[in-house]
């Protein structure tokens, strides 16, 4: 039996647990209880349960298919949910018109008046609700300064850029104040600076106006940037809701590692025992983070269980093998500071560059410098070392599940 | 687009294709102009040597054609141009008019179930003539045979299933998301449908209407079996244009099918414009 003390905690699910803690600080913009929707035999989304709170940055990450769509969809009013139920401001809104919801969404793929210009297209709420000429204006005048596109204000999307109408599409939304901002890939089409640019915009908002979004997305870099909160989505169903970093530090399983993370995370076959943690030829010492699961790490046996090293905790040596910038563990008997294994790939990312080493039949990647970088051939033999035994991850090895539970009680439980 | 020129072969044949299609409507139009004596001559007179009106002068005037010494033409035919104008009108717009509706209601909202739009179809999947019966007797009992309501319904439930198809396949190639963007704007959804929706599908819309207007306007059969004396239509009022002395009177026929063909020629030009392709270009990602 493989079955380490967490995979029996309680079925509370994560998501439930973390929206609690934030009701705390007030009453939901938006909930989400148990919300499925089915489409025939097809169930797009099953029973997926969370929350966003006031004035927070939540972004539903996962690939193309999870149900991000679906999801805003549902709370969009769009399309009705199968079962369960939405709360917004604490008020289920079951059969509510979109347009009495009070929010506000962007498309993916933008869905502009295409025979409105610019301006209509932006003042298109505004003008639902019979604001005064002078006011819309005005207000259409700063969303579109804010977005850097007054030149398109007099032209029909059809002659606008891809950014130019993406920017239009985003100031539709920005221009009102709904209790929550829904974003299908807002930024998807942008070219990087422009989107890195509007990326701050959007946090900005809602640091210092305190505007409430939810944005999906299925690139993790964007979601670890601007997210408070985390959820990540996989074939209907939430996987994990965390703060980002916890999302990188600690995936709910290995495939959330190896979504999560660029250059990819390596996913090695460890054992423990006699007092070491044996890997891609390394062997050392239990790390204080991985204590809690050494039960369950010598419980797994010879089959052992998977060791998740993050690229950037991998050091390239080059200098004899037991200097001293090699761990802290020389001295254990056993221990093995370092390993070797044969360069197959390099890959630059400009400042620096992801070496990809095969040791038997694992393969490992790291980072390194340019200056690092320009000493390596493919082909040769590289001795590496774990950086920091502390930030390692460790996943059951059939569950493919973390055994690791964070301090504090969050549970990483489906 | 560059204008493009055509290699030789090519335009040959594209020649031969429009004398194939026109020849037939220049012999209506020459056989329109053509004193009665021309009518039937032997060989073929191609363009009359005396061009007359007389033949239009007989729709509206049955007496006028008497100077040829032909006879027996008892009916003006304003009541039939009247009658389809009618029935082609009023039954459009009803057919179009539902089968927008019908159309967003099963493109937007699966309404009925999957197979709502084949049920649908499957009203036209039998021949008329199988069902002019069946209306003849239903409409006598009920009083509607040889009424223009009765006609009118008639072609609102043959045409219904075509415009519904129709218009659902443009309503379909219409991303959703424009007009729910008008819903999350603060549209109502039929509000949204109405500004947004259906505007958008312009040229769809107009391309219906002008194929049910043609299907109302050259309808022959119905018309015949639920009309006595009280109703009339165009194509009904050709066939009666055959009389015991002086045989079928092409010349009277050729007059009216040139009228008839006014009103959709005319059509043709208004809707042209409004045909334009990419309306909805830079409205999503491509």
């Amino acid at each position: 039996m493989l079955k380490c003390p967490i995979t029996t905690a309680a079925t509370t699910t994560t998501t439930t647990a973390a929206s609690e803690a934030y009701s705390a600080s007030g009453v939901p913009v938006l909930e989400a209880r148990e919300l499925s929707k089915h489409y025939g035999r097809k169930t797009a989304l099953d029973r997926v349960s969370f929350s966003v709170p006031p004035e927070s940055f939540v972004v539903i990450l996962g690939p193309a298919g999870a149900g991000k769509t679906t999801t805003l969809r549902l709370l969009a009013g769009l399309e009705r949910e199968s079962g369960g139920d939405i709360l917004m401001s604490g008020e289920s809104v079951a059969g509510l018109e979109p347009k009495d919801r009070d929010i506000a969404m962007i498309f993916d793929n933008l869905a502009l008046y295409p025979h409105k210009t610019g301006f209509q297209n932006i003042a298109g709420p505004l003008l639902e609700r019979k604001l005064p000429r002078e006011e819309i204006k005005r207000r259409v005048g700063a969303v579109a300064a804010k977005l850097r596109i007054e030149h398109v204000l007099e032209r029909l999307p059809k002659t606008m850029s891809g950014g130019e109408r993406q920017r239009t599409a985003l100031g539709r939304a920005l221009v009102r104040s709904p209790r929550v901002f829904l974003l299908d890939e807002p930024l998807s089409s942008l070219d990087a600076p422009l989107r890195f640019e509007l990326r701050a915009e959007l946090k900005r908002l809602q640091r210092e106006e305190g505007r409430t979004f939810l944005m999906a997305t299925p690139d993790f870099a964007e979601a670890l940037a601007v997210a408070d909160t985390v959820l990540l989505l996989r074939s209907g169903k939430i996987v994990q809701a965390s703060p980002p970093e916890d999302l990188y530090d600690y995936p709910v399983d290995c495939e959330a590692a190896l979504f999560v993370g660029s250059p990819q995370i390596a996913v090695l076959h460890a054992e423990f025992r006699e007092g070491l943690i044996h890997c891609a030829g390394l062997a050392f010492p239990l790390p204080t983070a991985l204590e809690e699961a050494a039960e369950h790490m010598l419980r797994a046996g010879p089959g052992g269980f998977l060791l998740g090293i993050r690229p950037e905790n991998v050091r390239v040596l080059f200098s004899s093998p037991s200097a001293p910038e090699a761990g802290g563990w020389t001295g254990i008997p056993g221990a093995r500071d370092h390993a070797v294994g044969q360069v197959t790939d390099i890959e630059s990312l400009g400042l620096r560059s992801v070496i990809t080493v095969r040791c038997g039949r694992e393969q490992v990647g790291m980072l390194c410098s340019a200056a690092q970088r320009a000493q390596i051939r493919i082909g040769q033999d590289l001795a590496f070392t774990v950086a920091d035994r502390e930030r390692l991850t460790a996943f059951d090895r059939v569950s493919r599940r973390n055994i690791l539970r964070r301090a504090g009680g969050r549970v990483f439980e489906l | 687009m560059p204008p493009r020129t055509l290699s030789l072969p090519l335009r040959t044949a594209l020649c031969c294709a429009l004398i194939l299609v026109l020849f037939p409507i220049f012999w209506l139009f020459m056989t329109a102009v053509k004193p009665p004596t021309d009518w039937n001559a032997s060989p073929a007179i191609w363009v009359p040597a005396e061009p007359t009106l007389v033949n239009f002068k007989t729709l509206f005037d049955p007496d006028a054609i008497r100077e040829y010494g032909v006879g027996g033409v008892s009916r003006s035919a304003g009541d039939a141009v009247f009658g389809s104008l009618l029935a082609s009108t009023v039954s459009t717009l009803i057919s179009v008019g539902t089968g927008i509706f019908s159309a967003i209601g099963l493109s937007r909202y699966s309404k009925g179930s999957r197979s709502a739009p084949l049920v649908i179809l499957s009203g036209r999947m039998f021949p008329p003539a199988a069902i002019a019966v069946p209306f003849v007797i239903i409409f006598s009992l009920v009083g509607l045979i040889d009424t223009y309501a009765g006609l009118i319904t008639v072609y609102v439930a043959v045409t219904l299933p075509f415009s519904t198809w129709m218009l659902k396949s443009f309503v379909d190639d219409l991303p959703r998301e424009i007009e729910e963007a008008a819903m999350l704007d603060g549209m109502s959804r039929l509000k949204a449908h109405l500004t947004v929706t259906i505007p958008l599908i312009k040229g769809g819309l107009f391309a219906t209407t002008m194929l049910v207007f043609i299907l109302n306007w050259s309808e022959f059969m119905f018309a015949l079996v639920l009309s006595y004396s009280n109703i009339n239509t165009i194509p009904v009022q050709l066939a009666k244009y055959v009389t015991a002395t002086a045989g079928t009177l092409y010349g009277v026929q050729a007059a009216l099918a040139v009228l008839a063909m006014l009103p959709l020629v005319l059509g043709g030009f208004f809707i042209q414009g409004h045909l334009a392709r990419g309306m909805t270009f830079g409205a999503v990602k491509q």
